[in-house]
């Protein structure tokens, strides 16, 4: 019953995810086909023409084991092993500094925004 | 037949090694023993050991790829979930996700640029403070590639979650929802895990802004690489 369930809901995502990927090819979007089914999906949940139930466990499923997904791409590196050898290894650093970067950006972008709010912590 | 056997093999080592290692994650939390690292580093040393070509172990891993585009549909559920979250904090979230996105797409192509890297490498860094799925789609787009960009968001994952706290200290931000928007826009899933480690609404905060910033960066990496290349 569960495996059933579960199917049926992964069957629903990968429609949404087909319809994503119709749109962007049809109107010719650079914007990823997987997003664009993304975006409908919240919408539909959020107008409540999706209800929870419907999805529910198939993408709980999904969610927990989603980094099981990108073992067979992450495999891939091997062919670039060559990339992070000698002067690679610089970009073990530029990522650590644009993470920084990133971060304090965003954290201090969101203070500013939250000043002046007084802060209900619920 | 024997491309079946091969598939079967490969596909079902690796689902076991992967549950193996999410026990071995359960006991010895940390960044760096997260399930996704340690199966990726045995896999490609066993490869490297037996010297098999990526394309035979591929014959049952691409059958996993099948679900990478419903993954990326299912991310839209958590933001859902999040809601009241969303609304309540929609102006800092929004902006701050968006500056962050900004400045992190930028500072990682010019970065790579200024040390003269292969071009492929500009349009695999670009989206590595998005989580894994949508990162290897923008690659993929942009004609970088997805192998290279799951690494660099891996980096950027671990990076985040080690090293964020410290950063942002150093930068004196304590409130914990500007605190959970800077770890999800920078360090996606496993800056989010750290962050629930702090506080549930930092937690929160931050699965919010994870899936912002997905939306966010695939829409504005085309624009920003046409723009900075």
């Amino acid at each position: 019953m569960n495996i059933f369930k579960i199917s049926l809901h992964i069957t629903l995502l990968y429609c949404f995810y087909l319809i994503g990927v119709w749109i962007q090819t049809t109107f010719n979007l650079f914007i990823p086909g997987s997003i664009i089914g993304m975006l409908l999906f919240f919408l539909l949940l959020a107008t409540n023409v999706l209800k929870d139930s419907w999805i529910e466990t198939g993408t709980k499923t999904l969610l927990n084991h989603m980094p099981l997904l990108f073992v067979p791409v992450t495999v891939g590196i091997i062919n670039y092993l060559g990339f992070f050898s000698g002067k690679g290894l610089l970009l073990v650093f530029i990522v650590i500094l644009s993470t920084a970067i990133v971060m304090i950006s965003a954290g201090w972008l969101a203070l500013l925004l939250l000043k002046g709010k007084v802060d209900t912590h619920d | 037949m024997i491309n079946i056997v091969i598939g079967v093999v490969s596909l079902s080592g690796t689902i076991g090694l992967f549950f193996c290692a999410k026990l071995l994650y359960k006991k010895y939390r940390s960044p760096f023993t997260l399930p996704i690292l340690t199966t990726t580093i045995i896999i490609v040393s066993v490869l490297l050991i037996a010297s098999v070509p990526y394309s035979v172990y591929m014959i049952g891993g691409k059958w996993l790829d099948h679900l990478l585009g419903p993954v990326v549909v299912a991310l839209g559920y958590p933001l859902y979930k999040q809601w009241t979250i969303l609304k309540k904090y929609i102006g800092p979230l929004l902006i701050g996700v968006s500056g962050g996105a900004i400045f992190g797409v930028a500072s990682g192509v010019l970065l790579a640029k200024v040390f003269q890297f292969d071009e492929l490498i500009y349009y695999s860094i670009a989206s590595k403070s998005v989580t894994t799925p949508v990162s290897m789609d923008i690659a993929k787009t942009m004609g970088g590639a997805p192998s290279l960009a799951a690494a660099f968001v891996m980096m950027a994952g671990i990076g985040g979650a080690v090293l964020g706290p410290t950063f942002l200290k150093l930068a004196k931000v304590k409130h914990p929802v500007a605190r959970g928007i800077g770890m999800g826009t920078a360090s996606h899933a496993i800056g989010t895990s750290r962050a629930m480690e702090n506080s549930e609404l930092e937690g929160a905060v931050s699965t919010v802004a994870m899936t912002v910033s997905a939306i966010i960066v695939a829409v504005i990496t085309p624009l920003m690489i046409r723009l900075l290349l």
